[in-house]
Protein backbone atom coordinates (compact mmCIF):
# COMPACT_ATOMS: atom_id res chain seq x y z
CA UNK A 1 0.00 0.00 0.00
CA UNK A 2 1.26 3.59 -0.37
CA UNK A 3 2.79 4.83 2.53
CA UNK A 4 2.66 8.61 3.09
CA UNK A 5 6.12 9.67 1.64
CA UNK A 6 6.02 7.14 -1.33
CA UNK A 7 2.70 8.98 -2.21
CA UNK A 8 4.08 12.45 -2.03
CA UNK A 9 6.72 11.26 -4.54
CA UNK A 10 4.66 9.17 -6.71
CA UNK A 11 7.05 6.61 -6.54
CA UNK A 12 4.52 3.28 -6.53
CA UNK A 13 1.72 4.66 -8.56
CA UNK A 14 1.24 3.75 -12.52
CA UNK A 15 -1.39 6.20 -12.68
CA UNK A 16 -1.89 9.62 -11.28
CA UNK A 17 -5.04 11.36 -11.70
CA UNK A 18 -3.97 15.45 -10.64
CA UNK A 19 -6.22 17.67 -9.11
CA UNK A 20 -8.39 19.77 -12.16
CA UNK A 21 -8.71 16.76 -14.34
CA UNK A 22 -11.64 15.67 -14.68
CA UNK A 23 -11.80 12.01 -16.30
CA UNK A 24 -15.28 10.18 -17.32
CA UNK A 25 -15.07 7.11 -18.58
CA UNK A 26 -14.12 3.35 -17.67
CA UNK A 27 -10.60 2.84 -16.16
CA UNK A 28 -8.99 -0.33 -16.28
CA UNK A 29 -6.16 -0.42 -14.73
CA UNK A 30 -3.05 -3.08 -13.89
CA UNK A 31 -0.79 -0.81 -11.40
CA UNK A 32 -1.40 1.61 -8.31
CA UNK A 33 -3.49 4.73 -9.16
CA UNK A 34 -3.58 8.05 -7.68
CA UNK A 35 -6.55 10.26 -7.63
CA UNK A 36 -6.66 14.05 -6.68
CA UNK A 37 -9.31 15.09 -9.43
CA UNK A 38 -12.75 14.45 -10.63
CA UNK A 39 -13.73 10.84 -11.66
CA UNK A 40 -17.08 9.86 -13.54
CA UNK A 41 -17.61 6.08 -14.63
CA UNK A 42 -16.01 2.74 -13.24
CA UNK A 43 -12.77 2.48 -12.09
CA UNK A 44 -11.12 -0.53 -11.66
CA UNK A 45 -7.54 -1.98 -11.06
CA UNK A 46 -5.66 -4.98 -10.07
CA UNK A 47 -3.16 -3.21 -7.87
CA UNK A 48 -3.80 -0.19 -4.90
CA UNK A 49 -6.16 3.06 -5.17
CA UNK A 50 -5.22 6.22 -3.50
CA UNK A 51 -8.17 8.49 -3.50
CA UNK A 52 -6.93 11.98 -2.24
CA UNK A 53 -8.28 14.38 0.48
CA UNK A 54 -10.09 16.62 -2.40
CA UNK A 55 -11.27 14.21 -5.20
CA UNK A 56 -14.83 13.74 -6.22
CA UNK A 57 -15.54 9.98 -7.67
CA UNK A 58 -18.78 9.05 -8.94
CA UNK A 59 -17.97 5.74 -9.52
CA UNK A 60 -18.19 1.88 -8.38
CA UNK A 61 -14.76 0.99 -7.42
CA UNK A 62 -12.92 -2.37 -7.57
CA UNK A 63 -8.82 -2.39 -5.99
CA UNK A 64 -6.98 -4.11 -4.27
CA UNK A 65 -6.20 -2.31 -1.38
CA UNK A 66 -7.89 1.22 -1.32
CA UNK A 67 -7.22 4.40 1.16
CA UNK A 68 -9.85 6.85 0.62
CA UNK A 69 -9.59 10.39 1.43
CA UNK A 70 -11.99 12.37 -0.56
CA UNK A 71 -15.73 11.81 -1.67
CA UNK A 72 -17.06 8.72 -3.49
CA UNK A 73 -20.60 8.11 -4.72
CA UNK A 74 -20.54 4.22 -5.72
CA UNK A 75 -20.16 0.96 -4.40
CA UNK A 76 -16.68 0.33 -3.27
CA UNK A 77 -14.86 -3.59 -3.76
CA UNK A 78 -11.80 -4.12 -2.19
CA UNK A 79 -9.75 -7.42 -2.15
CA UNK A 80 -7.56 -6.54 1.10
CA UNK A 81 -7.32 -3.42 3.43
CA UNK A 82 -9.81 -0.38 2.78
CA UNK A 83 -8.52 2.67 4.86
CA UNK A 84 -10.87 5.42 5.29
CA UNK A 85 -9.50 8.64 6.37
CA UNK A 86 -11.25 11.47 8.39
CA UNK A 87 -12.26 13.26 5.36
CA UNK A 88 -13.75 10.85 3.59
CA UNK A 89 -17.22 11.06 2.51
CA UNK A 90 -18.57 7.69 1.21
CA UNK A 91 -21.68 7.16 -0.04
CA UNK A 92 -22.15 3.55 -1.25
CA UNK A 93 -21.88 -0.08 -0.36
CA UNK A 94 -18.67 -1.13 0.53
CA UNK A 95 -16.85 -4.71 0.67
CA UNK A 96 -13.41 -5.17 2.11
CA UNK A 97 -11.16 -8.32 4.06
CA UNK A 98 -10.90 -5.66 6.44
CA UNK A 99 -11.41 -1.90 7.27
CA UNK A 100 -10.13 0.97 9.26
CA UNK A 101 -12.81 4.14 9.59
CA UNK A 102 -10.97 7.19 11.18
CA UNK A 103 -12.92 9.34 13.42
CA UNK A 104 -14.96 12.24 11.50
CA UNK A 105 -15.43 10.01 7.88
CA UNK A 106 -18.39 9.58 6.69
CA UNK A 107 -19.97 6.52 5.78
CA UNK A 108 -23.74 5.76 4.07
CA UNK A 109 -24.34 2.51 2.69
CA UNK A 110 -23.85 -1.11 4.09
CA UNK A 111 -20.39 -2.65 4.68
CA UNK A 112 -19.53 -6.42 4.31
CA UNK A 113 -16.59 -8.37 5.14
CA UNK A 114 -15.77 -10.69 2.97
CA UNK A 115 -14.15 -13.39 5.08
CA UNK A 116 -17.57 -13.24 6.81
CA UNK A 117 -19.48 -13.82 3.41
CA UNK A 118 -17.40 -16.99 2.80
CA UNK A 119 -17.53 -18.23 6.22
CA UNK A 120 -21.53 -17.75 5.68
CA UNK A 121 -21.58 -20.03 2.51
CA UNK B 1 25.79 2.44 -48.85
CA UNK B 2 25.51 5.65 -46.52
CA UNK B 3 22.98 7.85 -47.23
CA UNK B 4 23.24 11.34 -46.21
CA UNK B 5 20.51 13.85 -46.36
CA UNK B 6 21.77 17.36 -45.87
CA UNK B 7 18.31 19.63 -44.42
CA UNK B 8 17.43 22.69 -47.56
CA UNK B 9 19.24 25.08 -44.70
CA UNK B 10 22.82 23.79 -45.19
CA UNK B 11 22.92 25.36 -48.65
CA UNK B 12 23.44 28.58 -46.62
CA UNK B 13 27.40 29.19 -47.15
CA UNK B 14 28.05 29.99 -43.09
CA UNK B 15 27.60 26.13 -43.14
CA UNK B 16 30.37 25.48 -45.32
CA UNK B 17 33.51 25.17 -43.13
CA UNK B 18 31.04 22.73 -40.47
CA UNK B 19 30.19 20.93 -43.35
CA UNK B 20 33.63 20.22 -44.56
CA UNK B 21 34.82 19.37 -40.91
CA UNK B 22 31.82 16.78 -40.66
CA UNK B 23 32.99 15.31 -44.28
CA UNK B 24 36.33 14.82 -43.44
CA UNK B 25 35.73 13.33 -40.30
CA UNK B 26 33.42 10.98 -42.09
CA UNK B 27 35.94 9.88 -45.06
CA UNK B 28 38.38 9.23 -42.15
CA UNK B 29 36.41 7.19 -40.48
CA UNK B 30 35.46 5.21 -43.72
CA UNK B 31 32.12 6.08 -43.65
CA UNK B 32 31.40 8.37 -46.76
CA UNK B 33 28.46 7.86 -49.09
CA UNK B 34 26.25 9.79 -51.45
CA UNK B 35 24.70 13.42 -50.80
CA UNK B 36 21.12 13.75 -51.12
CA UNK B 37 20.85 17.60 -50.88
CA UNK B 38 16.80 18.85 -50.23
CA UNK B 39 15.21 21.92 -51.00
CA UNK B 40 12.28 23.48 -49.74
CA UNK B 41 10.10 21.59 -51.37
CA UNK B 42 11.44 18.30 -52.29
CA UNK B 43 9.08 15.23 -50.71
CA UNK B 44 11.98 14.20 -47.86
CA UNK B 45 9.76 10.62 -47.40
CA UNK B 46 9.91 9.95 -50.94
CA UNK B 47 13.45 10.76 -51.29
CA UNK B 48 14.48 8.69 -48.78
CA UNK B 49 12.29 6.09 -49.68
CA UNK B 50 14.01 5.66 -52.62
CA UNK B 51 17.41 5.82 -51.67
CA UNK B 52 16.40 2.78 -49.20
CA UNK B 53 14.81 1.16 -51.98
CA UNK B 54 18.11 1.53 -54.15
CA UNK B 55 20.00 -0.25 -51.04
CA UNK B 56 20.77 2.71 -48.55
CA UNK B 57 22.69 1.10 -45.64
CA UNK B 58 21.96 3.76 -43.45
CA UNK B 59 19.87 7.01 -43.60
CA UNK B 60 21.42 9.91 -41.95
CA UNK B 61 19.97 12.77 -41.19
CA UNK B 62 22.24 16.02 -41.34
CA UNK B 63 20.17 18.81 -39.99
CA UNK B 64 17.85 19.38 -36.57
CA UNK B 65 15.20 18.13 -35.05
CA UNK B 66 12.82 19.45 -37.40
CA UNK B 67 14.63 17.12 -40.58
CA UNK B 68 14.47 14.32 -37.90
CA UNK B 69 10.93 13.96 -37.28
CA UNK B 70 10.00 14.97 -41.23
CA UNK B 71 12.44 12.02 -41.86
CA UNK B 72 10.51 8.98 -39.75
CA UNK B 73 7.91 8.56 -42.38
CA UNK B 74 10.30 7.29 -44.84
CA UNK B 75 12.29 5.25 -42.65
CA UNK B 76 9.89 4.20 -39.83
CA UNK B 77 8.78 0.51 -40.66
CA UNK B 78 11.93 -0.42 -42.47
CA UNK B 79 15.24 -2.08 -41.37
CA UNK B 80 17.14 0.44 -42.68
CA UNK B 81 19.05 2.57 -39.73
CA UNK B 82 18.59 6.22 -38.75
CA UNK B 83 21.54 7.76 -37.67
CA UNK B 84 21.63 11.52 -37.29
CA UNK B 85 24.47 14.28 -37.55
CA UNK B 86 23.13 17.53 -35.04
CA UNK B 87 23.71 21.09 -36.84
CA UNK B 88 23.08 23.40 -34.21
CA UNK B 89 20.62 25.56 -34.40
CA UNK B 90 19.05 25.65 -31.14
CA UNK B 91 16.27 22.78 -32.41
CA UNK B 92 18.41 19.67 -31.49
CA UNK B 93 16.85 18.31 -28.17
CA UNK B 94 15.65 14.65 -29.87
CA UNK B 95 18.91 14.60 -30.64
CA UNK B 96 20.40 15.24 -27.26
CA UNK B 97 17.94 12.85 -25.90
CA UNK B 98 19.73 9.98 -28.33
CA UNK B 99 22.84 10.44 -26.36
CA UNK B 100 24.23 12.51 -29.43
CA UNK B 101 25.59 16.50 -28.60
CA UNK B 102 27.62 17.34 -31.33
CA UNK B 103 28.39 17.02 -35.25
CA UNK B 104 31.72 15.31 -34.39
CA UNK B 105 30.64 13.39 -31.77
CA UNK B 106 27.95 12.40 -34.16
CA UNK B 107 30.32 10.89 -36.41
CA UNK B 108 32.17 8.64 -33.90
CA UNK B 109 28.75 7.38 -32.85
CA UNK B 110 27.63 6.31 -36.62
CA UNK B 111 30.89 4.73 -36.68
CA UNK B 112 30.45 2.95 -33.18
CA UNK B 113 27.01 1.84 -34.87
CA UNK B 114 25.63 1.02 -31.75
CA UNK B 115 21.53 0.69 -32.86
CA UNK B 116 18.46 0.31 -30.61
CA UNK B 117 15.08 -0.20 -32.03
CA UNK B 118 12.28 2.18 -30.30
CA UNK B 119 8.71 2.61 -30.82
CA UNK B 120 7.27 5.53 -32.74
CA UNK B 121 4.64 7.53 -31.84
CA UNK B 122 1.74 8.02 -35.10
CA UNK B 123 -0.40 11.09 -35.81
CA UNK B 124 -3.14 10.37 -38.27
CA UNK B 125 -0.94 8.64 -41.29
CA UNK B 126 2.01 10.41 -40.22
CA UNK B 127 4.73 9.38 -37.34
CA UNK B 128 6.57 11.70 -34.34
CA UNK B 129 9.80 10.32 -31.78
CA UNK B 130 9.37 12.56 -29.57
CA UNK B 131 6.75 14.53 -28.07
CA UNK B 132 3.24 16.14 -29.17
CA UNK B 133 2.18 18.85 -26.63
CA UNK B 134 -1.26 21.14 -27.22
CA UNK B 135 -2.34 23.56 -24.66
CA UNK B 136 -4.87 22.15 -21.62
CA UNK B 137 -7.33 25.28 -22.76
CA UNK B 138 -10.16 23.59 -24.91
CA UNK B 139 -8.46 20.08 -25.05
CA UNK B 140 -10.13 16.94 -24.63
CA UNK B 141 -8.70 13.49 -24.57
CA UNK B 142 -10.43 10.47 -25.41
CA UNK B 143 -8.39 8.02 -24.39
CA UNK B 144 -8.40 3.95 -25.75
CA UNK B 145 -12.02 4.91 -26.38
CA UNK B 146 -12.63 4.08 -23.26
CA UNK B 147 -12.69 7.29 -20.80
CA UNK B 148 -11.98 10.65 -21.63
CA UNK B 149 -9.97 13.70 -20.06
CA UNK B 150 -10.46 17.61 -19.23
CA UNK B 151 -8.56 19.49 -17.80
CA UNK B 152 -10.14 22.56 -16.17
CA UNK B 153 -6.57 24.63 -15.24
CA UNK B 154 -4.21 26.27 -17.53
CA UNK B 155 -1.13 24.13 -18.07
CA UNK B 156 -0.38 21.49 -21.60
CA UNK B 157 -0.98 17.79 -21.79
CA UNK B 158 1.96 16.01 -23.57
CA UNK B 159 1.67 12.37 -24.95
CA UNK B 160 5.57 11.47 -24.75
CA UNK B 161 7.13 8.39 -26.48
CA UNK B 162 10.88 9.74 -26.24
CA UNK B 163 11.52 12.71 -23.56
CA UNK B 164 13.96 14.88 -24.09
CA UNK B 165 14.92 15.84 -20.50
CA UNK B 166 14.48 13.45 -16.95
CA UNK B 167 13.32 16.25 -14.96
CA UNK B 168 9.99 17.40 -14.36
CA UNK B 169 8.17 14.50 -14.46
CA UNK B 170 6.54 13.04 -11.08
CA UNK B 171 8.79 11.16 -9.12
CA UNK B 172 10.29 7.56 -10.37
CA UNK B 173 8.49 7.85 -13.44
CA UNK B 174 11.12 6.78 -16.35
CA UNK B 175 9.66 7.42 -19.86
CA UNK B 176 11.25 5.23 -22.62
CA UNK B 177 10.36 4.44 -26.14
CA UNK B 178 11.15 1.12 -25.71
CA UNK B 179 8.36 0.37 -22.98
CA UNK B 180 5.86 -0.08 -25.53
CA UNK B 181 3.32 2.70 -24.46
CA UNK B 182 2.93 5.80 -25.12
CA UNK B 183 2.75 7.92 -21.64
CA UNK B 184 0.04 10.92 -21.36
CA UNK B 185 1.57 13.92 -18.87
CA UNK B 186 -0.52 16.42 -17.88
CA UNK B 187 0.74 19.59 -16.28
CA UNK B 188 -1.39 22.29 -14.78
CA UNK B 189 -0.58 26.02 -13.97
CA UNK B 190 -2.20 27.72 -11.01
CA UNK B 191 -1.71 31.76 -11.82
CA UNK B 192 -0.79 33.49 -8.65
CA UNK B 193 -2.48 37.24 -8.03
CA UNK B 194 -0.20 39.86 -8.05
CA UNK B 195 2.49 37.40 -10.11
CA UNK B 196 3.33 37.29 -13.93
CA UNK B 197 4.71 33.77 -13.82
CA UNK B 198 2.27 30.88 -13.11
CA UNK B 199 3.20 28.60 -10.40
CA UNK B 200 2.92 24.41 -11.75
CA UNK B 201 0.77 22.98 -9.16
CA UNK B 202 0.20 19.69 -10.61
CA UNK B 203 0.92 16.64 -12.64
CA UNK B 204 -1.15 13.84 -14.32
CA UNK B 205 0.47 10.42 -15.82
CA UNK B 206 -1.85 7.81 -17.55
CA UNK B 207 -0.05 4.88 -20.11
CA UNK B 208 -1.85 4.84 -23.37
CA UNK B 209 -2.04 2.76 -26.11
CA UNK B 210 -4.31 4.97 -28.60
CA UNK B 211 -5.33 8.12 -27.76
CA UNK B 212 -7.69 10.86 -29.67
CA UNK B 213 -7.09 14.42 -29.23
CA UNK B 214 -9.47 17.19 -29.73
CA UNK B 215 -9.42 21.29 -29.19
CA UNK B 216 -12.51 23.01 -29.01
CA UNK B 217 -10.31 26.37 -29.34
CA UNK B 218 -8.35 25.52 -32.36
CA UNK B 219 -5.16 25.30 -30.45
CA UNK B 220 -2.69 23.04 -32.39
CA UNK B 221 -0.65 20.74 -31.30
CA UNK B 222 3.17 20.31 -31.60
CA UNK B 223 4.73 17.51 -32.73
CA UNK B 224 8.36 16.54 -32.01
CA UNK B 225 8.56 20.81 -30.55
CA UNK B 226 9.11 21.63 -34.36
CA UNK B 227 5.87 21.49 -36.72
CA UNK B 228 2.21 22.00 -35.69
CA UNK B 229 -1.08 19.87 -36.70
CA UNK B 230 -4.99 20.70 -36.02
CA UNK B 231 -7.10 18.99 -34.13
CA UNK B 232 -8.32 16.24 -34.38
CA UNK B 233 -5.52 14.16 -34.10
CA UNK B 234 -5.52 10.46 -33.57
CA UNK B 235 -2.26 9.31 -31.58
CA UNK B 236 -1.21 5.64 -31.71
CA UNK B 237 1.93 3.44 -30.85
CA UNK B 238 3.96 1.86 -33.38
CA UNK B 239 6.10 -0.58 -31.34
CA UNK B 240 9.63 -1.40 -32.72
CA UNK B 241 9.01 0.42 -35.87
CA UNK B 242 12.50 2.43 -36.16
CA UNK B 243 16.48 1.35 -36.00
CA UNK B 244 17.80 4.25 -34.34
CA UNK B 245 21.93 5.11 -33.94
CA UNK B 246 22.18 5.97 -30.59
CA UNK B 247 24.95 7.38 -28.26
CA UNK B 248 25.57 5.89 -25.04
CA UNK B 249 24.57 8.74 -23.03
CA UNK B 250 20.81 8.87 -24.51
CA UNK B 251 17.85 9.20 -21.95
CA UNK B 252 16.29 5.72 -22.37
Amino acid sequence: MFNKEDRNNNKEAETIIGPSVKVSGEFNGNGNIIVEGIFDGNLKTSGNLYVGDKAKIKANIEAKEARIGGEITGNIKVDGHLEISSSAKILGDIICSNISIAKGAILNGNCSMKHIEAVAK
Amino acid sequence: MHVYIYDYFLSQRKHDSLLAKIETRITDLGLNGKVVRLGQIKNIKETVQNEIRRGAKTIIAVGDDELVSQILDGVANTSTPLGIIPINTGKNAITTALGINSSEQACDILSARRIEKIDLGTINASFFISTLTIPNEGTILQVNQEYSMETTAAGESMVINLPITKNGFPGNFLFSPQDGNLELFVKTKKQKKFSLHPKEVAQSVLSVDNLTILNTKHHPALVDGVRKINTPIDVSINKNALNIIVGKDRLF
